[in-house]
């Protein structure tokens, strides 16, 4: 009996290779494809939704003008499900099957740092615009360019920012268990020694969890002057939530961006409300930024999803731009010549601010400080672009209203 | 295995290997790749939990052992080779341990027992970023010089070839026999003198190591792992669930259920975008609803039937063998 | 009295916060013990039952503006009905209800889930904002319980002893237990063991889903929140000793406990590695649990 299933499996297997053979080819002649590699599923769906529609207004922008080398462009999705070989798998399938010239992507720290190889191994431009962890710029490869801003500048800034804000002397670390956390802990406790604090307390902590009280009363328990957190925006809320129920009264409290940082985080219904009050982020962006269009952007963002964005949206938005600038330039949708264009490329005017990259394919992006005050984003630091004075130190909790 | 079977077996590896001769895209021979790695890993698994009926749902420990053996030994300047094979050693010696321990629990207590195993490896991975990279991920060195994908496709099939061969043989020796005894009925197995404990630890030693080869080639073709990716408890599933619906405890249903669900998997993907794990999940209840026996098991009967029975006695009773029957009610214990 | 003050306090809030989180793991891990106890295999869908019940109280919450407080026998009502369903429609039908295949089937449906209530709600996250969240009870000036804590902890302690007793008093209660014992005599003894199975599934699906709905109103909801909980209830399963649901209850309470000290002593991310070991040394020393008498 089992000799038919002998016969079966070659069969299944020719049937299997035919299909993947023959699927794809080159694309056709009157469009333009990007690759775009983003989570849709899985633990970061939330934020590769953000970047989908990040994605989409851009898209619809450069079609509106008559698409690119007087072709339309298609965006071509893969998802990686929030896993970093997925991702690989997914650049295999961009690249090799659709021949796209150029991607876009990841979301994650972990899955961008999985496909740099891969890109550069396969020699496509590949323009990252969410990964904050500095591993994904730092193996030497000429085919990544990252849009946004590092865990590195985002340490020093904040310390810049402290130091000329009261000069605290110690510091405690709350940080996320995972790359984009422990970057920023790395990053931070360096730029920390660098800059004479004092690290009193570094906690990793396991990612939604729904009591966080116990680790917020260790972090108490060593007094620090500043807490600086690395976390995505489920936590955010939780944190400052429970650090209220644990009277927790560091006199600044500092973060990484991301959750700290998300347009939802001072509002009641899906953030932290009130008990974001006082909090200081760094940023990559936000809807009141003073570059050309970021309003526009807000607006058409709010029209197509009825939220504002955060600076992920932006981000998406951006990298879809820019690689479409690219390919002007280029005149050509080829992924050499994209490549060459990348590089020399200098638009000193996009709603993300100007873009330009250094020879690690880094956009030098300047990292904003912004404190929560009556449930607003106000830029800080630095003082040239700041909307208002800090407000320091933070009042404890028992003397808020 | 009879003899019509072996040169089914063997002109379907020849097949495989001339695969890259015909077939010139990197992606298709990527997820080729990913089909005789999990047909690999689905053989490796199925002594375990198909042949002895242990269901393990815990071998991502040594899948990522595998893995981060390969990355961090080498990292200390031992060539890639032999930290590929010392990484191997590694998980075979952690297999031991996890073995001794979990062995004495049966069924499901076993099972959680192993998921358990698991999950404490990923955890120790991930939190002690001096020594694995933590979270932040660690560099793999690349096995082959030359990096294209045909390499890794060539020792995915020699692999897959490799588990194969060894399961034909385990199936037709004493052990084989001893771990089939175990299945069915682990305490009579035991009443006329076979070592369980001996034997399961022995097959769960062998699974380990062609499982931690597996994860090493995995992590050297993506050059870069986090212990999210190699140690999860979805890489536990997807190892379990290739051989498991493909036809548990027969020979060719982890190779067949890889190359099933693994394309099925990509298929899915670039034609349903958002709803491809929902397609994925109903086609997992279907097969197990449907085709009880795995796909490979089922297959097999009902062209047997369609043999046996001529036209328009398809709903005369088919007769049940004694041996099909057990192999039903293998699991319950 | 300062070093009082020190290591005092925080020890007692600590093991008061666990046991407020333990309670609602109680919840959880019994719903899981009921299924685990009649059926002998382990439920992958408990986490996506969880998620489902914290989206039924939230869409409850939002059409009749009625808190999780009173919902969740809405998410409990309705997750019975999914969890009866469940067992009837697929789980029954699984030829030879062989262990190796209810269990893919359980993974199956999680996935179907869970992807489901994705393309229905969309991937993003949600939460609910009650006045009642900021609300705290200060006991001096160094122990305090946050109400919707509370709340949910004398809830689900409630619905825990009320469990314990159906399982104890009743004749559904009776037939469980002897199936959990042994299923094979049962049938002859009068015993409908499919429904006996389906009800606990239903009950099991059930606690899940009120432990979800209790969650909410602390917490934030998205497709893949169950996964933790789930892996939680394995480990609750075990050292309550296999299928005894007050076993899993004090177990819950325990792990509760035991994250929460880790958190204070140690870090919290090896909360859940501490919770592994200890689950695997209980399986190795003792494997009937810490509470459970029978054999395993």
């Amino acid at each position: 009996m089992k000799r038919i299933h002998v016969v079966i499996s070659p069969v299944i297997f020719a049937i299997v290779i035919t299909w993947a053979g023959c699927k794809g080819g080159p694309g056709a002649g009157n469009t333009i494809r990007i690759g775009v590699m983003t989570s849709l599923t899985g633990s970061n769906a939330a934020f590769g939704q953000a970047h989908k529609n990040g994605y989409t207004i851009a898209l619809e922008e450069i079609n509106a003008k008559g698409g690119l080398l007087g072709k339309k462009v298609e965006l071509d999705y893969y998802d990686d499900q929030s896993r970093p070989d997925q991702a690989v798998q997914g650049v295999s399938k961009l690249v090799d099957q659709d021949h796209v010239p150029v991607l876009l992507g990841a979301y994650s720290s972990e899955s961008t740092r999985a496909i740099v190889p891969v890109v550069t191994q396969k020699q496509v431009p590949l323009v990252m615009p969410t990964a904050v962890a500095d591993n994904v710029v730092e193996t030497g490869s000429p085919w990544v360019f990252r849009i946004c801003a590092g865990s590195g500048s985002y340490a020093t800034v904040t310390l810049d920012f402290l130091k000329n804000n009261g000069d605290p002397k110690t510091l405690a670390i709350v940080y996320e268990n995972t790359n984009f956390g422990q970057s920023n802990n790395k990053s931070m406790t360096t730029a920390a020694q660098a800059a004479g604090l004092k690290l009193v307390d570094s906690e990793a902590y396991q990612a939604s969890s729904p009591d966080y009280k116990s680790l917020l009363q260790r972090v108490k328990s060593k007094n620090p002057e500043v807490i600086y957190f690395a976390s995505y925006l489920l936590d955010a809320g939780t944190l400052m939530r429970q650090a209220e129920q644990v009277n927790l009264n560091p006199k600044y409290y500092t973060s990484a961006g991301t959750g700290f940082a998300a347009a939802e985080f001072p509002t009641p219904d899906k953030g932290a409300g009130k008990y974001a009050e006082y909090t200081f982020s760094v940023s990559q962006w936000l809807p009141a930024a003073r570059w050309k269009g970021s309003s526009e952007f807000d607006e058409k963002y709010f029209k197509l999803t009825n939220t504002h964005p955060a600076y992920h949206g932006m981000e998406a938005y951006a990298a879809l731009i820019v690689a479409a600038a690219a390919i002007e330039n280029a005149k050509s949708a080829q992924p050499q010549p994209i490549r060459d264009a990348l590089k020399a490329l200098n638009l000193p005017d996009t709603p993300f601010g100007p873009v330009k990259f250094d020879a690690r394919g880094q956009n030098a992006h300047p990292v904003l400080v912004t404190q929560v005050q009556g449930g607003q984003y106000k830029v800080v630091w630095p003082a040239d672009a700041a909307q208002t004075k800090p407000i320091i130190p933070t009042p404890p909790w028992s003397e808020r209203k | 295995m009879s003899h019509r079977q072996f040169i089914a077996a063997a002109g379907f590896f020849l097949l495989s290997f001339a695969v890259p001769l015909v077939v010139h895209s990197d992606y298709t021979l990527q997820i080729l790749f990913r089909v005789f790695l999990f047909a690999a890993l689905g053989l490796a698994w199925n002594l375990v939990g198909g042949y002895a009926g242990q269901l393990s749902l815990g071998h991502a420990a040594y899948f990522g052992v595998g893995a981060y053996g390969l990355a961090l030994l080498s990292k200390v300047g031992i060539p890639p080779w032999l930290s590929l094979f010392l990484g191997v050693g590694l998980a075979v010696i952690s297999a031991a341990i996890i073995g001794l321990v979990s062995f004495r629990l049966r069924g499901p207590y076993f099972a959680l027992c192993t998921i358990a195993f698991a999950e404490v490896v990923r955890l120790v991975a991930k939190n002690l970023p001096d020594v694995t990279g933590g979270d932040v991920g660690t560099q793999v060195p690349l096995l082959f010089t030359e990096s294209s994908i045909k390499s890794f496709y060539i020792s995915g099939v020699l692999l897959t070839g490799l588990a194969f061969v060894l399961t034909a043989w385990i199936e037709r020796s004493k052990f084989g026999y001893y771990l089939m005894a175990i299945r069915e009925d682990e305490d009579t197995a035991m009443s006329v003198g076979v070592n369980t404990s001996r034997v399961k630890l022995w097959s769960l030693l062998i699974s380990a190591a062609l499982t931690a080869i597996g994860g090493a080639l995995y992590a050297s073709l993506f050059l870069f792992i986090v212990p999210d990716q190699v140690m999860s408890l979805d890489m536990s599933v997807e190892i379990a669930i290739v051989p498991m619906l493909g036809g548990a405890g027969t020979l060719f249903g982890p190779v067949i259920g890889s190359i099933v669900l693994e394309t099925a998997a990509e298929i899915f993907k670039n034609i349903f975008q958002e709803a491809h794990l929902l397609i994925y999940g109903v086609l997992v209840v279907m097969v197990v609803i449907f085709l009880p026996e795995g796909i490979a098991g089922t297959i097999a009967n009902k062209l047997r039937l369609f043999k046996k029975a001529p036209a328009g006695s398809l709903a005369a009773p088919v007769p049940v063998r004694p041996e099909e029957e057990a192999e039903r009610t293998a699991f319950r214990k | 009295m300062e070093s009082v003050v020190n290591w005092f306090y925080p020890l007692i809030q600590a093991i008061l916060n666990g046991l407020l989180t333990g309670a609602l793991y109680a919840l959880i891990g019994m719903g899981m013990a009921l299924i685990f106890g009649v059926m002998r295999i382990v439920n992958f869908t408990h986490g996506a039952f969880l998620m489902l019940g914290m989206y039924v109280s939230y869409v409850f919450f939002l059409k009749t503006g009625i808190n999780p407080y009173l919902g969740f026998m809405v998410s409990g009502a309705i997750l019975f009905v999914i969890g009866y369903a469940v067992y009837m429609g697929l789980l029954r039908r699984i030829p030879g209800q062989v262990d190796f295949m209810v269990i893919l089937v359980t993974l199956g449906l999680a996935l179907i889930i869970t992807d489901g209530v994705q393309l229905v709600f969309g991937a993003d996250y949600h939460q609910i904002n009650l006045p009642l969240v900021a609300r705290n009870f200060r006991l001096g000036t160094q122990i305090f319980v946050n109400a919707p804590w509370l709340l949910s902890f004398v809830i689900a302690l409630v619905l825990a002893v009320a469990l314990y007793l159906v399982v104890t008093h009743t004749m559904f209660g009776r037939a469980a237990r002897a199936i959990a014992q042994n299923p094979y005599p049962s049938p002859l003894m009068g015993i409908n063991v499919n429904r006996v199975q389906a009800i606990s599934f239903g009950i099991g699906a059930a606690a899940a889903g009120v432990a979800g709905a209790l969650l909410l109103p602390v917490f934030y909801l998205y497709p893949g929140v169950g996964s933790q909980f789930e892996l939680k209830s394995f480990v609750m399963v075990v050292l309550g000793g296999m299928g005894s649901i007050q076993g899993a209850a004090i177990a819950g309470l325990v792990l509760g406990v035991v994250e929460s000290l880790t958190s204070l002593y140690w870090g919290n991310e090896w909360a859940l590695a501490v919770d592994f070991v200890i689950f695997i040394l209980v399986l190795s020393l003792k494997p009937s649990g810490i509470f459970g008498s029978q054999r395993a």
